[in-house]
């Protein structure tokens, strides 16, 4: 027994010596850390948007010369700095992330963290980097307040839902005016979490501000067995039109089940849920025709406005992730980038110096939709934008702001019994 | 007005038959063991990735599939009966409830692990989209063939129980396992066959449920948890009992998440049950 | 030896030892065994809390997320809607959860065995669900803290952890030293008296109904005092953090590991659990595979198979064996 401890213990020994004799050569890096759900119910997400950042260093670290994106041509930042990513799971769960977010800063010592995707585990981690004075760069978190604490050390890229929304019911008036479509009465469907109720909030409010009637509010309780009542609750109410947070899963079953009681309102508009998912598409197939969504990203957008991520996608993220790009995780890539380009201009692996250049310079960003990216006070990227897109045949087809616009839009929603 | 009760009725139903089949072999294994299989929800996660897979690379429908699902999930009870369950009946009350525990964690973060995360729906199985209208209701024909599937299972391990020799060696094992043994039964056999049994339930449900639901790693837990309310609610060891708490717990979710609200229907379904535990305490037949 | 003198003496160098490590340097500071070890004090408190009812009087409450989760509330309320101290949340919350669960508890101590376990699983979900719709405590969006100064007022530290290190040792020696006294008081054997055998106690004058619930109370009010420090610590609450069925089975886990219804249980399980789960996650998590979950879940199969009476029951059989042999060697 004695025998069989001390060979366990000294296992664990020589394990633990190993690992901590990994420690770096004196090489010139700069470790940043990737902070995501690796595991949990966002793993998906979290995985994807993992890989994107790590397709991202491969841009920056190694000298691609044909990609036309800042950073690519040389290989590494300032004189021959490389990035070296820290990954890190938080599960999904606020207080991992927190603990998380400490041991990345302190312990593995790395200069900057992005993250985390889940808003809920972006807020403590980033509260962390405030307290400490490290910079958080976030890609994907949607929730408005991230960006309304007066915090000096975050940065984030995505549009806000309260930004979303505007131009959901923005579009809305678009389509009262100009093909006359009466939209008057609104629906609500989201999961009942941190993300779904904080994007149906900001619906409601913008909702108010055209004066759309919002007639049913449907919670649902992510990973539901069913989604039957809350079907239901929307066909009784029967509303012009639906806005939706549901992720993953749950979108492919709401989309299912409003098919079985064979119900659509007239138009669908989508938050970042499995609607942006291109591996959910798929498994919905012709089912998730005329669903419409808020998206930074698509193939077909990119082919019109972002040739390079194209490219970055191909070679880099594919082979990892073995998928397209989303419009969610592709941002995690820019703020990578979008670090780098800082690092550069201010010359130097300074924190301060760095946040500096981060608070006031704009940044080119082919990767992103508006081409550039710059950060207001409290971090929030002014220069922020998505288009609604609607789905059909797996494309998705650009159809808002009419400067994007690539297809006419098809409204309304055709009815199931007539595919 | 009425065809949204009549809806909501019907789909209630469909939904506690479903949970019926999952609760059944909990149920039974609950009786005769004493045992709570943490595990279930996984059990049934399994078979659906069973199915899926099966209809993912062999094109077979799990109209079909599901009886590979059920063998394989027999075998997996079995198995955890032999490793697990064997080795820790009576040593505590809580070591078989907290073993199945640390299974559910393996078996979740395993196919996590092997599959991805990623949420998977068969595509161009043979009931796909297919509906039937009843009176005003739109019922969609995966769910009610897997209702009526769990309907004739749970009819055939309940003649099982009670007609057939193997089924009386059962129940004597779990009224009073000792004297069982005295009389000659080989206890051991039965505790393994009725954890396959249980396995092999929840794994037909599985099998069928890919026609209309997504799998992911994750899809097993809710399940578990109306399992364990479903099996308590109808008493331990009783499979009509199973049957009406199950199709009562559907009917409570189903009215409650329409005509109340969606987001609390779970609230409402162990609402209900606490409400009935406390009028009586060993459940609807328990004894 | 007089095994209760060598459990006083441990127990003093231990505290001792304990009291010290914040002011050696590299003893606390900002590292990660520093929030390990935290942890594993905070989970060892939470555990003992738990142990209190499931252990020393038999009640297997698989509910305690409820309590811990409303003294969290209790806590994140008083800082983030009030703009007041936690040291006037913690309390509140704290003896709210003593209330919630002896009026849960009172109905609930008729159900035997599995009816029970269930019922408390029941309890987490209702409350979960609730308080994600419950607006007034902030829904499913949680309460954020905001930066406040580091210090013992806000009982929030950001530059290192030795405040809260001490804080969660504070709480370590209240909630151990609670159950020393209740073990060594008729408390104690009213406990013992009803986890054995409920009519055999009633049948002797013990008024079991009171026993339990006032044990459900203490045990629910100090896991309350555990989620105000949790909050504090985390810097945020929300429902899925504090009242999840995952929480719950880790207040069951670490003491059923450590040893159930023992005095050094529940920090033996803790200084396993917590350091296992830590330092997979923090050197296999990211290989995203759930590598780190897998083996802990086989940890607690193998465990449960193996060693079901936990740390405590090996170190017993250790003990007695050394005595037997012992004895046997005198008797020649």
């Amino acid at each position: 027994m004695l025998r069989k401890i001390a060979t366990i213990a000294s296992v664990c020994v020589i394990g633990a010596l190993l690992f901590a004799g990994s420690a770096a050569a004196e090489e010139k890096v700069i470790k940043i850390g990737a902070l995501f759900p690796l595991t949990g119910p966002s793993a998906v997400s979290g995985q994807n948007c993992l890989n994107s950042v790590l397709a991202a260093a491969e841009v920056i670290n190694n000298a691609h010369t044909d990609i036309n994106v800042p950073l690519a041509s040389a290989a590494g930042l300032l004189d021959g700095y490389k990035i070296v990513i820290v990954k890190a799971d938080h599960q999904g769960k606020p207080d991992v992330a927190k603990s998380e977010a400490e041991r990345l800063y302190n312990q593995e010592g790395v200069f900057a963290i992005i993250g985390s995707y889940n808003s809920s585990a972006t807020k403590p981690a980033s509260a962390v980097a405030e307290r400490a004075k490290k910079l958080f760069l976030c890609g994907a978190s949607s929730s408005a307040a991230l960006t309304e604490r007066d915090y000096k050390y975050f940065f984030r890229h995505a549009p806000t839902d309260a930004i979303e929304s505007e131009e959901f019911t923005d579009y809305i008036t678009y389509l009262n005016k100009e093909k006359n479509s009466g939209i008057k009465t609104l629906g609500l469907i989201y999961e009942n979490t941190e993300f779904g109720k904080h994007a149906a909030d900001e619906a409601k409010k913008a909702a108010k501000k055209i004066g759309l009637e919002v007639i049913a509010d449907v919670p649902f309780n992510n990973g539901a067995t069913n989604l039957s009542s809350e079907v239901q609750t929307l066909k009784a109410a029967n509303p012009d039109a639906v806005f939706g947070a549901a992720l993953g899963g749950d979108y492919s079953l709401w989309v299912r089940t409003m098919k079985q009681v064979n119900w659509l309102p007239r138009i669908a508009i989508n938050f970042c849920t499995g609607y942006q998912n291109p591996a959910v598409q798929k498994e919905l197939a012709g089912d998730g025709d005329y669903f419409m969504g808020g998206m930074g990203f698509s193939p077909e957008l990119a082919k019109n406005f972002m040739p390079e991520a194209l490219k970055v996608q191909e070679r880099f993220y594919k082979p990892l992730a073995k998928q397209e790009f989303d419009s969610d995780s592709l941002q995690e890539a820019v703020m990578l980038l979008v670090l780098g380009q800082a690092i550069e201009k201010a010359g130097a692996v300074d924190t301060e110096k760095v946040r500096e250049v981060l608070s006031t310079a704009t940044f080119a960003s082919p990767l992103s939709l508006s081409g550039e990216v710059a950060f207001q006070a409290g971090g929030q990227n002014v220069k922020a934008l998505s288009v609604i897109t609607q789905i059909k045949d797996l494309k998705y087809n650009t159809i808002y702001p009419k400067r994007f616009q690539d297809s006419e839009p098809m409204f309304p929603m055709t009815p199931w019994d007539k595919r | 007005m009425m065809s949204s009760f009549l809806q909501v009725l019907l789909d209630g139903l469909l939904n506690g038959l479903v949970y019926a089949l999952v609760a059944a072999g909990l149920s039974m294994i609950w009786g005769v063991m004493d045992v709570i299989n943490f595990a279930h929800g996984e059990f049934l996660m399994v078979g659906m990735y069973v199915s899926y897979w099966i209809g993912f690379f062999l094109n077979v429908d799990p109209l079909y599939s599901w009886i590979a699902a059920g063998i394989f999930l027999f075998i997996l009870g079995a198995v955890t009966y032999k490793l697990i369950i064997k080795n820790s009946l009576g040593k505590s009350a809580m070591a078989p409830l907290l073993a199945t525990f640390g299974l559910s964690m393996v078996l979740k973060n395993f196919c996590m692990n092997r599959f991805t995360p990623n949420f998977r729906l068969l595509q161009g199985t043979l009931m796909e989209g297919k509906t039937i209208a009843v009176g005003g209701a739109i019922l969609s024909v995966p769910q009610l063939a897997t209702a009526l599937f769990a309907l004739v299972v749970l009819g055939v391990l309940y003649w099982m129980l009670k007609k057939t020799r193997l089924g009386w060696a059962i129940q004597a094992t779990a009224m009073d396992s000792e004297a069982a043994e005295l009389m000659g039964i080989k206890t051991e056999n039965i505790y393994l066959l009725v954890f396959g049994i249980g396995g092999a339930c929840v794994g037909i449900t599985g099998g069928l449920m890919t026609s209309y639901l997504a799998v992911y790693p994750e899809v097993g837990s809710l399940f578990s948890l109306i399992a364990f309310v479903v099996v308590a609610l109808g008493g331990f060891g009783s499979i009509p009992g199973a049957l009406l708490a199950a199709i009562l717990i559907g009917l409570v979710e189903s009215f409650s998440g329409f005509y109340i609200a969606a987001v609390v229907k779970y609230v409402a379904v162990f609402a209900v049950y606490i409400a009935v535990i406390l009028v009586r305490p060993r459940g609807l037949f328990g004894w | 030896m007089n095994t209760k003198k060598i459990s006083s003496r441990i127990w003093c160098l231990f505290l001792a030892g304990a009291f010290l490590l914040p002011f050696i340097p590299g003893g606390v500071g900002n590292s990660f065994h520093g929030h390990v070890l935290t942890m594993i004090l905070l989970y060892a408190s939470m555990a003992q809390a738990w142990n209190i009812i499931s252990g020393y009087c038999g009640q297997t409450s698989f509910g305690h997320a409820v309590f811990f989760g409303i003294g969290a509330y209790g806590a994140a309320m008083a800082v983030v809607q009030y703009n007041s101290l936690p040291w006037f949340g913690a309390p509140l919350g704290a003896l709210a959860a003593a209330l919630v669960s002896v009026l849960i508890s009172a109905p609930f101590f008729r159900l035997k065995g599995h009816y029970f376990a269930i019922a408390t699983f029941a309890i987490v979900e209702i409350f979960n669900r609730l308080f994600m719709i419950w607006d007034t405590v902030g829904g499913a969006l949680g309460l954020d803290y905001p930066i406040l100064d580091d210090g013992w007022v806000n009982f929030s530290w950001s530059s290192d952890k030795n405040g809260y290190y001490l804080g969660a040792l504070f709480l370590f020696v209240l909630i151990f030293g609670i159950v020393r006294w209740i073990e060594s008081h008729r408390m104690g054997y009213y406990l013992r008296a009803v986890r054995e055998g409920q009519e055999t106690a009633e049948s002797l004058g013990v008024n079991s109904s009171f026993v339990k619930l006032s044990a459900m109370a203490l045990s629910a009010g100090l896991a309350g005092l555990c989620g105000a420090f949790f909050a504090q610590y985390n810097y945020r609450v929300d429902p899925p953090m504090v009242m999840s069925l995952d929480m719950s089975m880790k207040f069951v886990l670490i003491t059923i590991l450590g040893g159930l219804g023992t005095f050094w249980g529940p920090l033996l399980g803790a200084a396993v659990l917590i350091p296992l789960q830590e330092y997979t996650r923090a050197y296999l998590a990211h290989l995203g595979s759930g590598v780190d979950l897998i083996i802990f879940g086989l940890i607690i199969i193998f465990t449960m198979i193996r060693q079901p009476t936990g740390i405590m029951g090996l170190i017993r059989r250790f003990v007695l064996r050394n005595e037997d042999s012992a004895a046997r060697d005198g008797e020649k």
